[in-house]
């Protein structure tokens, strides 16, 4: 157990011993045991997932052991499925693995049920005929589908998934949450009662920022009717009126309060995406309605209640004495902690409702939801067919990107590796597999982009013929550094919605591995 | 025989390309085997490469401004100028006829890592604990590479000239420097002649 | 051990590298000529080395050697701990205290036939600069600024000029490099003289926190604040003479329960044993995944720079993982002034000229840049000005390829109170007149 905790510790400072927990129950089904589909699976294997199961009915043969480094000289000739499965086996003692040793179009078509016993499918270098019906399949039982694809210099990445509800959305640039302008009556209270004036210089240095500014916005809002400063010219004059009660120039507790002024008028806002969250018909919630969609309706009317999200509770670190920095975090803490038996009672009512126990979700999920509130997200994907049998959005967005700088030649191959499908489709082999018809290819490859985009109702733009004789010349190569790059990403997306933190793709990805950059096809 | 051909490496550099090897195939055996060679000879006998801070040092040092009170030694001579000692003898304040030593420890790094510097004299002072931790902001948390070794000379100066009771690392020199100034006074005297403050003996410094 | 492909294999494993190799493209890096030649360039030529087996260092050499590279060398100094196993994947429960370097070049070989991996189990400073010289590519999989700025300074000053000062392009030694946090991580080629080196951009790299030391002594407000107080105040104050080892179990252990105390005392909450080891080692959480995917970034642009095969990354690719997908790939310019990779100005002087008259020599010719100079050169200081004056003043008089100990051209680092940083002087040696003589 101390040992688990040591290997993991590094991952574990990412997603808490929560989110490894999570990892650790999880099944995941390889479809292809390509380099793309190992590296992949490599990722979440080292992270510790519960076990695995890899399909794939090919034999080992010379090729792969140019790609595929789950795989060595001694495995030619044998089941790739069965090779590739003891070699990732001996990278965590911990995970299961097994193997199938079929197609996994075969088992798409003959057995779909065998899918229903995983937490997550990856699909990896499959066309879009069994992709549409693994897609629908995977919706059905509501289990996340991850597609991705190496195709020579280029790649493919998608996630699939009717709706996933992230609460641990840890943005990167997180909005402070101190109510500075608006202090709740216990805090108020205590910033009122704070007589400054009476302290010794030594401690007038160590007051805290935040109740500097509170004094400033409350003596402010006393003397214009209760507003706070809106113009950029009465923003000066508060500040002024801060710099005015100063006493020496090295506080450093008045240049922080000078230099985070702006959070009295800059409230934090509620974003788009909570706002979707609250507005969704699905926090009209019933007996199977998801817990975090539960937890939305409470929150919905917690806010409906009071005006605003429940408070975060957290205190950035400021200059000040230890006692009234403690005790401000209280202050905030114990709002926090109101605010979340608040929005603990609308859940218990919310709960009885829909005829589920009251005590159906833990205190532990109802905080966790609560301090995250202002960034909850939903990650919604589209269909695979949405995507494949053209939609308006599907040709506006290529118009869009088409006509961008950054993005045509992305865009160009997206369309080319559609096309490249179809064309494998219809000649039982992908554009430039032999030598000899690569210029050939070239064309046929371009005809079917071309009426790819037609069908989408992309007009007067053409693919590039450069990018077209390259996708030749690539001729469906999976090299390693590609794979080991499309994996990656397939894993950290898988992570992502398996922890159920950080926000997954919520449309597909180009990968250009020429120029190193990627775009997103949103559609 | 040999066929000759070459081995090109470009790089991109915006839209410009810039061819950058060609060697033959024999002269590419060749680095080979010197590279044996090499491998053989080469113990450490090599020029020692120069490392951004101490390139930074050569400027900060020969444009060094020091005050009468103060005087610098480098122990390793002129060309090891990582490591050193400052030495500060107040002309005014409180610790007026004492003498401190600092040690400078610049890492290779420089300047984009602050100095490390220690007191190396034991000093009753408010923002000197009896270890040495100096407590002055641009050696930790306000460091920034436009900054010097003369900025840092000048800031511990400044120490002695104001020491600042209200942010210390020596809570009871500063608690007696805000109560009483005299008996601070008398503290930092009796300390600088080699006596006990507080039930801590310290070296006479003067 | 090295182990031979089995008999017909060899062909046909390279079959998908080989559509990049043996054909021909229009989006291809200039001069490339698919064939033969280039995959005997790649497969039995090309030297590379990489720097690091840890996270980022097992998949590069893994993407290496799956990329067609086959002769490696790798050097790391470090042994291998329970916390590498969750992303560096080359090694197993049983390697655990054993050389990084050594067991991931054996684990390399056993999978990959044809492929020579050396390992070197030794700190990078231990190798002298003929060591890296003697490689094509350097690839890094660094965690540190400090070995990133160690390895710089050595790869730059492999440069040299011509007469005209231009840089002599055979002593140009490309690298490539990654650095992973989270989900976030980047990748960029550094071709010295001619895209930026680490010294350029030295700004891309954070400074890291550090919080005043009276805000540990007198104003703790956090439990990072009560670990830095037991780890930089309370150990020398009850442990002086002990220097701390953080990889002394002991020693965590001590600092964790002083933390732990001081905490109470406060009444701070969260100081954790995991804490403070994040603390104290500024530990940076790490994933495999990232790792996977800088580390193929920069394989990749090692192939590009190795056989032309497709276009190149320019210069940078930053990676973001966190929220959905995002790159960014940006072409950041050197310093024109770098103190390490900059061409510097070249002057010429003759074989007879002193130290004091280089020094006029050069305030005639840079009258706005240069008043009262100081000059070292190769770490030596020959003339400085403040406290070792005196004790250089007599080099004045000597003639600088005296004092360059015959060389007859170099690099000279000029000082001034005028100049923001030191100035760089391309020395040439007229030797006509040694010749003559």
């Amino acid at each position: 157990m101390e040992d688990k905790s040591k290997r993991y510790d590094r991952q574990i400072r990412i997603w808490g011993e929560h989110g490894q927990t999570q990892l650790e129950n999880t099944q995941v089904c390889l479809l292809n045991c390509g380099p793309t589909g190992n590296e992949t699976l490599k990722n979440l294997v080292l992270g510790g997932i519960a076990s695995f199961t890899a399909v794939d009915a090919a034999t080992v043969e010379p090729a792969d052991l140019g790609t595929n480094f789950m795989l060595d000289a001694d495995n030619l000739g044998q089941t790739k499925a069965k090779c590739v499965c003891g070699h990732l086996k001996e990278l965590n003692e911990s995970v299961n693995g097994s193997f199938v040793d079929e197609k996994p179009e075969t088992l798409i078509e003959s057995n779909p049920s065998f899918f229903t016993s995983f937490t997550l499918i990856i699909a990896t270098q499959m066309g879009e005929a069994s992709l549409l019906k693994l897609d629908e399949l995977c919706r059905q039982s509501n289990i996340p589908l991850i597609i991705a694809r190496s195709y020579g210099l280029m790649g493919y990445l998608r996630v699939c998934s009717d709706e996933l509800c992230v609460v641990e959305t840890k943005p990167d640039n997180k909005v402070e949450d101190l109510r500075l302008g608006a202090p709740w009556p216990e805090l108020e209270k205590y910033v009122m009662e704070f007589d400054m004036n009476s302290l010794d210089d030594k401690t007038y240095k160590h007051v805290p920022w935040a109740i500097i500014l509170m004094q400033a916005a409350r003596k402010w809002k006393d003397e214009h009717g209760g507003n706070l400063p809106s113009s950029y010219k009465e923003r000066n004059e508060l500040k002024a009126q801060i710099r005015s009660i100063r006493r020496s120039l090295d506080e450093e507790n008045f240049d922080e309060a000078l230099s985070n002024a702006h959070w009295i008028w800059a409230l934090p806002t509620i974003g788009s995406e909570v706002r979707t969250v609250l507005e969704s018909p699905k926090t009209e919630v019933h007996s199977s309605s998801s817990d975090f969609w539960v937890l939305a309706a409470a929150l919905k009317n917690f806010y409906a209640a009071t005006g605003d999200m429940p408070l975060e509770g957290s205190v950035p670190d400021m200059t000040s004495t230890t006692e009234f920095y403690l005790e401000i975090q209280r202050l905030y803490r114990e709002k926090a902690d109101a605010d979340i038996a608040a929005v603990t009672v609308q859940l218990k009512e919310t709960l009885n409702e829909i005829g589920r126990p009251s005590d159906a979700i833990s205190p532990e999920d109802i905080k966790v939801f609560c301090k995250n509130a202002r960034n909850l997200q939903v990650v919604w994907n589209t269909k695979f067919s949405e995507e494949c049998e053209g939609s308006a959005a599907v040709g506006a967005e290529l118009t869009r990107l088409m006509g961008l700088e950054d993005s045509s030649a992305n865009a160009a191959l997206y369309v080319l590796l559609r096309a490249a499908d179809r064309f494998n489709a219809t000649h039982g082999r992908f554009p430039g597999f032999f030598d000899s018809e690569l210029d050939e290819d070239a064309s046929r490859l371009k005809a079917v982009a071309m009426q790819i985009l037609a069908d989408q109702g992309v007009a007067n733009v053409s693919v590039p013929d450069d990018l077209v004789a390259e996708m030749c010349r690539f001729g469906a190569a999976e090299l390693h550094c590609v794979a080991a790059i499309m994996g990656g990403a397939a894993a950290q997306e898988a992570i992502k919605i398996i922890t159920r933190q950080f926000v997954p793709l919520d449309s597909p990805l180009i990968f250009n591995a020429m120029s190193s950059n990627t775009t997103l096809i949103k559609i | 025989m040999i066929k000759l051909f070459s081995v090109k490496f470009y790089c991109y550099c915006a839209d410009k390309c810039v061819f950058l090897y060609a060697y033959d195939r024999d002269a590419l055996l060749t680095l080979q085997e010197k590279q044996k060679e090499d491998a053989a000879v080469a113990n450490g006998t090599a020029k020692a490469k120069q490392s951004p801070g101490e390139l930074r040092l050569q400027k900060d040092i020969s444009e060094l401004n020091l005050a009468r009170t103060t005087s610098i030694r480098f122990p390793n001579g002129k060309d090891k100028l990582l490591q050193f000692e400052v030495s500060i003898s107040p002309d005014e304040g409180y610790h007026k006829g004492g003498s401190f030593v600092f040690s400078f420890d610049v890492s290779p790094s420089y300047p984009h890592e602050a100095p490390k510097v220690k007191c190396m004299t034991k000093v009753y002072h408010p923002n000197i604990d009896l270890d040495g931790n100096v407590c002055l902001n641009i050696l930790r948390e306000d460091w920034k590479p436009v900054l010097s070794i003369n900025s840092i000379i000048y800031g511990l100066q400044f120490l002695f000239m104001d020491p600042n009771p209200d942010d210390p690392l020596n809570r009871d020199a500063a608690d007696v420097l805000q109560k009483d100034p005299r008996t601070f006074a008398a503290n930092v005297r009796r300390s600088m002649q080699g006596g006990v403050v507080g039930g801590v003996h310290f070296p006479s410094c003067i | 051990m090295k182990r031979v492909a089995p008999p017909g294999v060899e062909r046909s494993r390279w079959r998908d590298l080989d559509r990049l190799l043996l054909r021909s493209g229009n989006l291809v890096g200039p001069g490339f000529e698919p064939g033969e030649e280039v995959k005997e360039i790649l497969h039995d030529m090309l030297h590379v080395l990489v720097i690091g087996a840890g996270g980022l260092g097992c998949e590069l050499l893994k993407d290496l050697a799956l990329t067609g590279f086959k002769k490696i060398d790798v050097i790391d100094m470090d042994t291998i701990d329970v916390s590498n196993l969750n992303r560096q994947f080359l090694f197993r429960m049983k390697d655990v205290g054993k050389s990084k370097a050594t067991v991931a070049a054996e684990r390399v070989m056993q999978r990959v036939h044809g492929v020579s991996v050396t390992p070197h189990f030794c700190r990078i400073e231990d190798k002298p600069p003929e060591f890296y010289q003697a490689f094509h590519i350097i690839v890094l999989g660094l965690d540190s600024v400090e070995a990133r700025s160690w390895i710089n300074g050595v790869v730059c000053g492999f440069l040299e000029y011509e007469d005209d000062g231009s840089v002599k392009q055979e002593t140009i030694k490309p690298m490539v490099d990654g650095g992973t946090e989270g989900f976030k991580g980047h990748s960029r080629v550094i071709i010295p003289s001619v895209t930026p080196c680490f010294q350029c951009t030295m700004w891309l790299f954070p400074p890291q926190t550090k919080f005043p030391l009276c805000t540990l002594a007198e104003t703790p407000r956090s439990a990072a604040h009560c670990i830095e107080w037991a780890h930089l105040i309370q150990w020398g104050q009850v442990r002086g003479a002990e220097v701390f080892d953080a990889d002394v179990p002991e020693h965590m252990k001590w600092i964790y329960e002083q933390a732990v105390a001081r905490a109470e005392l406060f009444n701070i909450p969260g100081v954790t044993l995991q804490h403070t080891q994040g603390v104290v080692k500024n530990i940076i959480p790490a994933i495999p995944s990232t790792n996977a995917i800088v580390a193929a970034s920069c394989a990749l642009e090692t192939l590009k720079m190795a056989t032309m095969c497709s276009t190149g990354m320019s210069n940078y690719m930053m990676y973001m993982g966190a929220a959905g997908i995002y790159t960014h790939t940006v072409a950041y310019e050197k310093d024109p002034e770098c103190i390490v990779c900059s061409a510097g100005v070249p002057v010429a002087i003759e074989e007879s000229t002193t130290l004091e008259e280089l020094m006029q020599q050069l305030c005639a010719q840079f009258p706005e840049k240069l008043a009262t100079p100081s000059v070292s050169f190769q770490g030596c200081n020959l003339y400085m000005r403040g406290i070792f004056e005196e004790e250089t003043r007599p080099n004045l008089a000597k003639r600088i390829i005296d004092l360059m100990e015959g060389a007859t051209s170099g690099v000279l680092i000029v000082n001034d109170k005028k100049l923001h940083g030191p100035l760089r002087i391309q020395l040439s040696i007229n030797a006509a007149q040694a010749m003559q003589t």
